[in-house]
């Protein structure tokens, strides 16, 4: 029992180590992670990026507490990863033992990967990213039609449940997730009851792409319809924006082999480009693609290649060349995404060397089954804590960077109000800035919380900033259609002084309210314009009442807080 | 016992490595400061 829930504790006990204080009371808010209380169930405008997870957050929310629901997904993630990667090393090292998974659960439950893209909010790739060493046992257990038939419908379940994660997560978690399984689909290498050949890779290829297209329906089918209707805008700006960087002194591609490299230089753990520990985990990652060679290149024994190598290891290549191109040959991806909108996702290609994370905790598996062979189990028992002692400052909700904080009354009240009014229109939300940083929320940037919180359509400026590193801003294109529409009205030369500041996208709701005259038409105009639109709302956060209420004559007072103003147009 | 001195010392190395990394972060960091608008984020 214990060997079978080892991984399990294993994977909890690390959650519990890297959540530290982000399992407090309330709300876990941190750049794309935001969730709200009684969050409704609605589909957004522009690209569907939050489709299928925040369906489903909404659905559980419904019956359980929204701040539980996000804790009990956050432990999840690191359960069902340890748990998974614990798995896929028992297939690989049959008669390995507990200590080779539990090395494998350690390593893949507790990485830089899994920490940058947890300190971004990206909870919803992470479902992928935990689900995927189940998906590649499914893709590689399942066995060919040729065989039985009832026993392949058995195996496409199988896939289903066990994309099941990645397929609530959404569009960039099953990419992930498309990209790992259906390279180990059609390489799967002939098992012991002679399953996997020829014509068995092809079924496998077509069954695995067939769940992964319905799995995928909920999002590629507005996806693909927005790319068509041509409204979809994928700027490929965002290529310089999101490439790889170098978070250590290791370049960038030492940063991706150690699993690091996020863009954001805000999504490091403390202390992460430290010298030691970057050596550190540059030893371990090349120990680790060393055990995964091996694995795959000499008969040990009991250890035997598994049917999945070959498949997991042409993903983790395919998925750091795609992490490379950002960085070392950008032009490629510029030319993919200007071309067809649908290339958008290869921006942030850091987000594919998911299954490279997979393969070099297969890899520790092999090397700490080899060093159990040297060296007393008590010392080998040891080497599940390398990970954690290469990454410490992942541990503690990597020293603050995670935390909790509750919405406050003002957001609750505006809530009940927005979404008690059965009359339809849209809710704009400003100031026109997709991010924010709370002081309540102890300064953590986060995605404005309006996105999540009202049953009505939000208007908000989802076209990004990114800083440059060099003083400089990289400014992206808002995606939705209204969106644009409306950030032209709001930038507009009539609406706007010629007066303000060169950075007028970012700071026009709050610079335009306090220097235009309260008597200038272009007001009256803002408001029938944003009528048009079919704006019902506006809710502004932290501008100078007086001033831009001046701008929207006509409008209503719906509510007045410190914090808040909500207008009713 | 050649090897179990090893292995306790790479240990050694490992652990020093990571408390001095902790110490290093323990104390007070800059955060992003507190702006009502803000960065995705930066380079």
């Amino acid at each position: 029992m214990l060997v079978r829930l080892g991984p399990v504790l294993l994977g909890l006990a690390f959650g519990v180590l890297a959540l530290g204080p982000a399992l407090g009371p309330g709300f876990v808010l941190r750049y794309d992670m935001v969730f709200v209380p009684d969050p409704p169930v609605r589909l957004g405008d522009g690209f569907p990026r939050a489709v299928p997870s925040d369906q489903v957050v909404a659905v559980l929310s419904a019956v359980i507490p929204g701040e539980i629901v996000q804790k009990a997904i956050l432990l999840g993630l690191f359960v069902l990863a340890a748990s998974g990667a614990a798995a896929l090393a028992r297939d690989a090292l049959p008669g390995g033992g507990i200590v080779p998974r539990l090395a494998a659960a350690a390593f893949y439950a507790w990485n830089a990967y899994l920490a940058q893209r947890l300190l971004i909010g990206q909870w919803a790739l992470l479902l992928g990213y935990a689900g995927l060493p189940w998906a590649v046992r499914a893709v590689s257990q399942a066995v060919s039609p040729a065989v039985s038939p009832a026993v392949s419908r058995g195996g496409a379940v199988r896939l289903a449940v066990a994309l099941l994660p990645a397929a609530i997560g959404g569009f960039q978690a099953m990419l992930v997730s498309a990209l790992t399984v259906l390279p180990v689909a059609a390489l799967r290498q002939k098992g012991d009851r002679g399953e996997g050949g020829g014509g068995g890779r092809a079924r496998a290829v077509l069954t695995t792409a067939g769940v992964l297209a319905v799995l995928g329906l909920p999002w590629l089918i507005p996806a693909l319809a927005s790319v068509a209707r041509a409204d979809a805008a994928a700027d490929p700006a965002g290529v310089a924006a999101f490439a790889p960087r170098a978070d250590g002194p290791f370049g960038t591609l030492g940063s991706l082999l150690t699993l690091g490299g996020i863009w954001n230089s805000h999504a490091v753990v403390p202390g992460q480009e430290m010298p030691a520990l970057a050596a550190v985990r540059l030893a371990l990652a090349l120990v680790a693609v060393a055990g995964f060679v091996r694995l795959g290149f000499v008969r040990l024994g009991f250890v035997r290649r598994p049917a999945w190598w070959r498949g997991l290891a042409t993903a983790a290549c395919a998925g750091v060349l795609i992490a490379c191109a950002g960085a070392f040959a950008p032009g490629a991806p510029r030319a993919l995404i200007g071309w067809w909108a649908g290339f958008g996702p290869l921006r942030d290609g850091q987000a594919y060397v998911a299954p490279l994370a997979l393969a070099q905790a297969v890899g520790v598996a092999v090397a700490v089954t080899a060093l159990r062979a040297a060296l007393p189990a008590p010392v080998a028992v040891a080497a599940v804590a390398v990970p954690v002692l290469a990454l410490p400052t992942f541990a503690l909700g990597a020293f603050g960077r995670l935390g909790t904080a509750g919405y406050s009354e003002e957001w609750r009240r505006v809530q009940a109000v927005v979404n008690g009014d059965p009359a339809p229109g849209a809710l704009l939300s400003l100031p026109w800035s997709a991010y924010r940083a709370f002081s309540w929320n102890g300064g953590r940037v986060v995605l404005d919380p309006a996105t999540k919180m009202f049953s009505r359509p939000v208007v908000w400026n989802d076209g990004l900033v990114v800083g440059a590193g060099d003083g400089t801003r990289i400014r992206l294109a808002a995606e939705s259609p209204r969106a644009r529409r409306i950030g032209a009205l709001l930038a507009a030369p009539e609406a706007a002084p010629t007066t303000a500041s060169p950075t007028a996208p970012l700071s026009v709701p709050l610079s335009v309210p306090l220097t235009a005259s309260p008597t200038a038409s272009p007001t009256a105009s803002l408001t029938a314009a944003l009528r048009r639109e079919g704006v019902r709302y506006v809710l502004a956060g932290g501008v100078d009442e007086n001033t831009f209420l001046s701008r929207l004559p006509g409008a209503a007072l719906v509510y007045r807080g410190r914090e808040l103003l909500l207008m009713r147009l | 016992m050649l090897k179990v001195l090893a292995a306790l010392a790479v240990g050694a190395v490992l652990a020093g490595v990571a408390s001095v990394a902790v110490v290093n972060v323990a104390a007070p960091t800059a955060e992003p400061p507190n702006k009502p608008l803000y960065n995705y984020g930066d380079r």
